[in-house]
């Protein structure tokens, strides 16, 4: 029998409105077509609007788990067209946001889909390790959601070395308790029966279709901007770039795991080894010169970009986002053709969505 | 250090550049559309040439051929979110449905005004359609 089951705009298993359309035979999906723009608030219009300090503002609310790297890639593109180079204490410091931010965003998605999958104790378990690092952020920041450390040349708010102590001892206990929640996410039996072999995405169609972050990295695909395109302070730390090759949710649980482990790496070089000198270039508000840049940064979920134009002005004269979900979100159906219907919220979910990214 | 290089082509020229980036295994970064100061529309094709970004820019167009059919997806929402905001067409693209503007907007899809018109006339439009 041949049904057409909706799933969405709003559905449980979504975090964030969006909307697909299931062709079934039975209890399998045959195709799926995916519909998005449910949160589309005009933001690149606002912006041409609003001056570079402003912006910030803005394009931080853009989403509430990678705030920093909206913020941070609008910098980048905006002092590269002026020809500002941040001083690289501030550099650090921005370093070791986003990469915090990592470490919340995975540990956020990583406990979702294990609430997707029924396993209660483990959500809670990483969850649990999460909230460690929302407050390092909140005490770094003054906030838990949009931290405000960017400003155009620097950062806006310096680490003590107090907090920078902290914070290393903090590594510690992360590094700690995310070797066990790795060797959970890899031996559970119960994630195993979930994840294994659903939602799979082979290598060649995540090329095909132009996949990039952690999702592109589980079907096999060596790709990360931070090492490919070193930018900010990335060129002076050691890390390594996870590559898992069987492409099924499964291979999302254990590249976030792993990628984890790596931030921790990052943030402690970084605050190792924190330069002295100022954080920033005084906070002036700057006129955006004539030109283009586009800048990129690997945000949790992948590659984000900013085209930003100038026009000499105090104001954008085009400012463009383009976040991971952009390009993972059309890979949707591929991943849900030959799954069963009941995976499907599960499926949707892996690629770690975020749909008020995506639609701005 | 991201390096960003511009290099203006023609249109003809938009699918043997695509057909060279792809076969030599480079990552279409993104299909970017504006209006310059002149008026033009600005189409900007970015492929990661890694550490930098090659971008070539058609300008001055309102119809291109599709890079569809060589990188998927990741081409073909760009430039359906193009023809949604700046009208361009790109030719042997499906557009048949939307990406991001709402149904109630279908009238006005392709018709690019969203980007063009300035945020001042379009509240006072919103301000107009909301008393009546």
């Amino acid at each position: 029998m041949s049904y057409i089951v909706p799933i969405g705009p709003y559905h449980p298993a979504l975090e964030e409105p969006i909307h697909a359309k299931l062709y079934t035979e039975g209890e399998v999906i045959k195709d799926a077509e995916v519909f998005v723009g449910y949160n589309h608030r005009g933001i690149e219009k606002l912006a041409t609007e609003r001056n570079a300090i402003q912006t910030l503002v803005l394009v931080e609310r853009v989403c509430g788990i990678c705030s920093h790297s909206h913020a941070f890639t609008y910098a980048m593109a905006v002092e590269n067209i002026n020809g500002i180079t941040p001083p690289k204490r501030g550099e650090y410091i921005r370093v070791i946001t986003a990469e915090l931010e990592r470490l919340h965003s995975h540990f956020l998605w990583l406990g979702i889909a294990c609430h997707i999958i029924g396993h209660d104790s483990m959500f809670m378990h990483i969850w649990d390790e999460r909230e460690l690092v929302m407050d390092l952020l909140e005490e770094m920041t003054g906030n838990r959601v949009n931290y405000a450390m960017v400003t155009i040349g620097g950062s806006r708010r310096d680490i003590s070395d107090e907090l920078r102590v902290k914070i290393l001892a903090a590594c510690d206990t992360l590094e700690e308790k995310l070797k066990r929640i790795t060797e959970i996410a890899v031996t559970d039996k119960t994630i195993a029966l979930r994840t294994k072999g659903v939602g799979t995405l082979p290598r060649d169609v995540a090329l095909k279709m132009g996949a990039i972050g952690p999702h592109a990295r589980a079907s096999g695909v060596d790709v990360d901007v931070r090492r490919d395109s070193p930018y900010s302070a990335y060129g002076d730390f050691e890390f390594g770039v996870p590559v898992v090759d069987s492409g099924d949710v499964y291979a999302r649980v254990v590249i976030r795991a792993l990628e984890s482990a790596e931030s921790i790496k990052i943030i402690r070089q970084a605050l190792e080894n924190l330069p002295e000198g100022p954080i920033n270039l005084g906070n002036k508000l700057v006129k955006i010169q004539d030109g283009v840049f586009v800048a990129r940064h690997e945000a949790p979920r992948g590659q984000l970009s900013y085209m930003v134009v100038g026009n000499g002005s105090l104001y954008n004269h085009r400012v463009s986002i383009h976040v991971p979900s952009y390009k993972n979100t059309p890979t949707i159906p591929a991943m849900l053709r030959g799954n069963t219907v009941a995976d499907a919220g599960l499926i949707v979910a892996s690629i770690d969505p975020c749909f008020s990214c995506l639609d701005r | 250090m991201q390096e960003y290089k511009r290099i203006p082509i023609g249109k003809d020229q938009i699918v043997p550049v695509a057909e060279r980036m792809k076969k030599e295994g480079r990552f279409l970064v993104m299909i970017h559309g504006y209006i310059d100061k002149e008026g033009q529309t600005v189409l900007s094709y970015e492929y990661a040439v890694d550490p930098d970004i090659e971008s070539y820019c058609v300008t001055g167009e309102n119809t291109v051929p599709s890079i569809g059919e060589i990188y998927d997806t990741a081409a073909t929402w760009p430039e359906r979110e193009i023809n949604e905001l700046f009208g361009v067409v790109f030719e042997g693209l499906d557009m048949s449905q939307r990406l991001f503007l709402p149904e109630d907007m279908l009238e006005t899809q392709g018709k690019g005004h969203i980007m063009v018109t300035p945020l001042s006339e379009l509240v006072e439009k919103n301000k107009k359609e909301a008393k009546q």
